[in-house]
């Protein structure tokens, strides 16, 4: 195998939750508060998935207060412990960044409940080698 | 002739990716295939120091000015020669493969370069180099060749800035301007005026890079930052010239 793929996947986390663009997510980010570790959980629609291997992102779209808010979490940083899959919405574009000039009910998805079952990892997801990442992660 | 007088590594840069920090920090690597090398030839500054059999350099003793008188088989100077990466022999010619044999090699090797020391070397010809010399090492300087850019225009090549986009400029917005004057005691271009031309392909060193981990099972090295050049490119790697304490003290 390519060493370089090797290595990413030796860094990646051995599982990461199936989630695509769509849908709605409870990230539990892990911040600092002192000398203290706590959780945040950051819920909101997945607007964007990015890059491959260790360096996959997802942006999380949420309105706070009246103003959207958007962050990006690095999927495989250890600040990363969770993510809970709400809801999952019917989409038909790759990228969501219409939802930002959109408000209240127009920000609405169509809730997809027949492919709740359904892998949503392909080919290049970044998601897919769990089995082989499962046997690098033990090494370390 | 650079003042560094220590022995470093040749390696191929594998491209670059990121790794995580306990805290979460992401770092930005690049992963380089340092070794293992081969030492390929041993140069000592007077012929009674040369192991037994050596007899390169004796065409040219004597040659440089025809002032100093060099003792047969002496180099001048100490140096070690290290060779990395071994192609097929059907593309080796035969001066390679004699020069490889020497020390131990079935075939030739693609990159070859001179490291010269301080003092005499302790390596013999068909030694190996290992990535584990510079477990060591805080920092790195990394020598390579840059991506060729082609035919660059100055904006790129040397920083220049960009004309109006508007407000009646025609044509002339990523042109390089007024290139010297006319009416004017020193009127003419100014010799080493900065223009379009070609960019890249050139060698670079970028000096103290930081180590980030080593590799010994594999060879290989985990710089932090960018390395010059594409990836599977040549580099090599030297132990920096940069004060180390400085390094730590911005860290």
């Amino acid at each position: 195998m390519n060493i370089l793929r090797q290595i990413e996947l030796e860094h990646m986390k051995p599982t990461i939750p199936d989630f695509g663009v769509g849908d709605t997510v409870d990230v539990h980010y892990l911040i600092k508060e002192g000398d203290k570790e706590r959780v945040q959980i950051f819920s909101g629609t997945v607007i964007a998935l990015q890059g491959g291997g260790v360096r996959r992102t997802a942006t999380v779209r949420r309105i706070v207060a009246g103003e959207g808010v958007e962050r990006t979490f690095p999927l495989h940083s250890p600040r990363v412990a969770d993510i809970k899959v709400k809801s999952r919405g019917v989409i038909r574009r790759a990228k969501l960044y219409y939802l930002r000039d959109r408000e209240g009910k127009a920000t609405r998805l169509k809730p997809n409940l027949g492919k709740l079952q359904q892998p949503r990892s392909g080919k290049g997801s970044g998601l897919e080698p769990k089995a082989a990442s499962n046997d690098a992660a033990s090494q370390d | 002739m650079t003042g560094r007088k220590t022995l470093g590594i040749l390696g191929k840069k594998l491209g670059m990716t990121q790794i995580f920090e306990e805290d979460g920090t992401c770092v930005p690597v690049t992963i380089v295939q340092a070794g293992p090398c081969k030492v390929l030839q041993v140069k000592m500054a007077t012929a009674e120091e040369h192991p037994d059999g050596h007899t390169t350099s004796t065409k040219n003793a004597g040659k440089k000015g025809g002032k100093t008188e060099r003792v047969r088989g002496a180099d001048g100077y100490y140096a070690v020669q290290l060779g990395y990466d071994p192609k097929p022999v059907r593309v080796c010619n035969k001066a390679e493969l004699g020069h490889a044999k020497k020390a131990g090699l079935d075939t030739g090797v693609r990159m070859i370069t001179e490291f010269r020391l301080e003092e005499k070397p302790e390596q013999k010809p068909g030694d190996d180099v290992t990535v584990s010399i510079l477990k060591d090492w805080q920092h790195c300087d990394v020598t390579g060749t840059t991506k060729g850019r082609g035919w660059t225009g100055t904006i790129k090549r040397w920083n220049f800035q960009r004309q109006r986009a508007s407000h009646g400029n025609s044509i002339n917005h990523r042109r390089a301007g007024g290139i010297g004057r006319q009416y004017s005691t020193s009127h003419g271009v100014p010799k080493g005026k900065k223009m379009a031309g070609h960019y890249g392909v050139e060698r670079v060193t970028v000096q103290r890079l930081k180590i980030v981990k080593v590799d010994e099972e594999r060879n290989l090295v985990y710089i932090h930052g960018a390395v010059p050049g594409h990836n599977n490119a040549y580099v090599t790697l030297h132990q920096t010239v940069k004060n180390e304490r400085f390094a730590d003290a911005k860290k």
